[in-house]
């Protein structure tokens, strides 16, 4: 059951990504259900999510295969950081940080290997502007997203 | 943090780059299409069933509006119509007389915008037309405003439809008035650069672009989009710099017909 709803939620991610938008630029929801399940479940789930998730967003975008799928596995293995080692106490603001953190970074992992691997997809401040627009969108999820032991 | 994790996590790293090294040498070889299908069934599902929902409230709403205004249009059109009669027959005997074959633009479908890419970093569009209905990769897709990109992959049922703005997009064009040839590509923005027109040649912001037909793959004459930006001073090597935006809007646009 809970795999079933999981694989409705990749699903749903995917639908809505491909309609919402804030001057023509989707917000990255994808990542926040990687994140999501990185926080709430451990790195290994958040980085197994994150193959899957980023391999299909890769195909959906009809580009080659990696660099969305290195970005969500980053960020399904790190969103874990943010609540392990008793270092950091979860509040509504850190949930905001870190989102806003991991959207640039999965942004950056994305825009640099394709750059490396294939074509540069966009000029500098271009895809500054896409990354700190879209983190902007995402940062305000961080504040409903908690991880289990806050629940 | 235990070592099998970090191990994994290394693992995954790895082998994405693996992957992403082999692509790059071998072409975009892999391909996991068939995850994607059930998502673009599925769009288009819900796009029809809330076309279907929403179509009474719309029609009311926009009847009374639509009415003047389309007999306003009706008007103008029938005015238009008798122009481009007579200049096509004018035209019809000049390619005559000149023994010149006319052009045809092969049309092969019109489609409907189902999705946007869910990518923000290639600029695409799904439409729900694919092989069943006559699209081929590397067809151009037109609407009523000019040129709106070419197709860059197609399924059974859908086709991805490239944008004039990404950057791996080129075509052929030319200068309506001053004839100049050069080739526009997309940056990844709203805008698309105007390439290798040398100084020169007069390039003045508003002149219109217009497909050349080079290339073998666009027809010739497509409206493209307009000059909005010329750097004539400076420019890029040899070059002038020319902002170009595209007169289709990736925004606004429904529907397209899809030519050969």
């Amino acid at each position: 059951m809970k795999y079933v709803f999981l694989a409705v939620s990749v699903f749903l991610v995917f639908f809505l990504q491909g309609r919402i938008s804030v001057l023509g630029i989707a917000p990255d929801l994808s990542m926040l259900l990687v994140f999501t399940v990185g926080l709430r479940y451990g790195e290994t789930r958040g980085l197994l999510l994150g193959i899957v998730v980023g391999a299909l967003e890769d195909s959906l975008g009809g580009s080659f295969i990696g660099p969305h799928m290195l970005s969500k596995a980053i960020v399904g293995f790190s969103s874990y950081f943010f609540v392990s080692g008793g270092l950091l106490r979860w509040t509504p603001v850190l949930g905001v940080v870190s989102v806003a953190v991991l959207t640039l970074s999965d942004n950056l992992v994305v825009f640099l290997t394709r750059t490396m691997f294939d074509r540069m997809p966009a000029l500098v401040p271009t895809a500054l502007l896409v990354s700190v627009m879209q983190s902007l969108l995402n940062a305000p999820a961080g504040i409903f997203i908690r991880p289990r032991h806050v629940d | 943090m235990p070592r099998k994790k970090t191990f994994l996590f290394l693992a995954v790293v790895v082998f994405s780059f693996v992957l992403m090294t082999y692509q790059s040498r071998k072409g975009h070889t892999l391909s996991i299409d068939f995850l994607s299908s059930p998502l673009h069934a599925t769009q288009s599902a819900t796009q029809s069933v809330i076309d279907w929902a929403a179509r009474p409230f719309r029609m009311i709403a926009v009847r009374a509006e639509e009415n003047a205004k389309l007999t306003k249009r009706v008007g103008e059109l029938l005015l238009e119509r008798e122009q481009y009669r007579e200049t096509a027959k004018e035209n019809s005997r000049l390619r005559e007389l000149l023994s010149l074959r006319e052009r045809h633009r092969d049309y092969v479908t019109s489609a409907r915008v189902i999705a946007r890419g869910v990518d923000n970093w290639t600029q695409t569009l799904l439409l729900d037309k694919g092989t069943a209905d006559g699209v081929a990769k590397d067809m151009a897709a037109v609407t009523p405003k000019g040129l709106a990109g070419k197709i860059s992959a197609v399924s059974r049922s859908y086709s991805r439809l490239l944008l004039p703005t990404d950057v791996n997009f080129s075509v052929s064009v030319r200068l309506q008035d001053g004839r100049t040839e050069g080739v526009l590509s997309g940056t990844g923005s709203r805008i698309c650069a105007l390439k290798y027109i040398p100084f020169d040649s007069k390039v003045r912001t508003g002149d219109i672009v217009i497909t050349s037909g080079l290339d073998m793959l666009f027809p010739a004459g497509i409206p493209v989009g307009y000059v909005s930006a010329v750097d004539n001073q400076k420019g890029e090597g040899n070059f002038q710099r020319i902002e170009v935006r595209p007169f289709q809007e990736s925004s606004e646009m429904e529907e397209a017909i899809i030519v050969k």
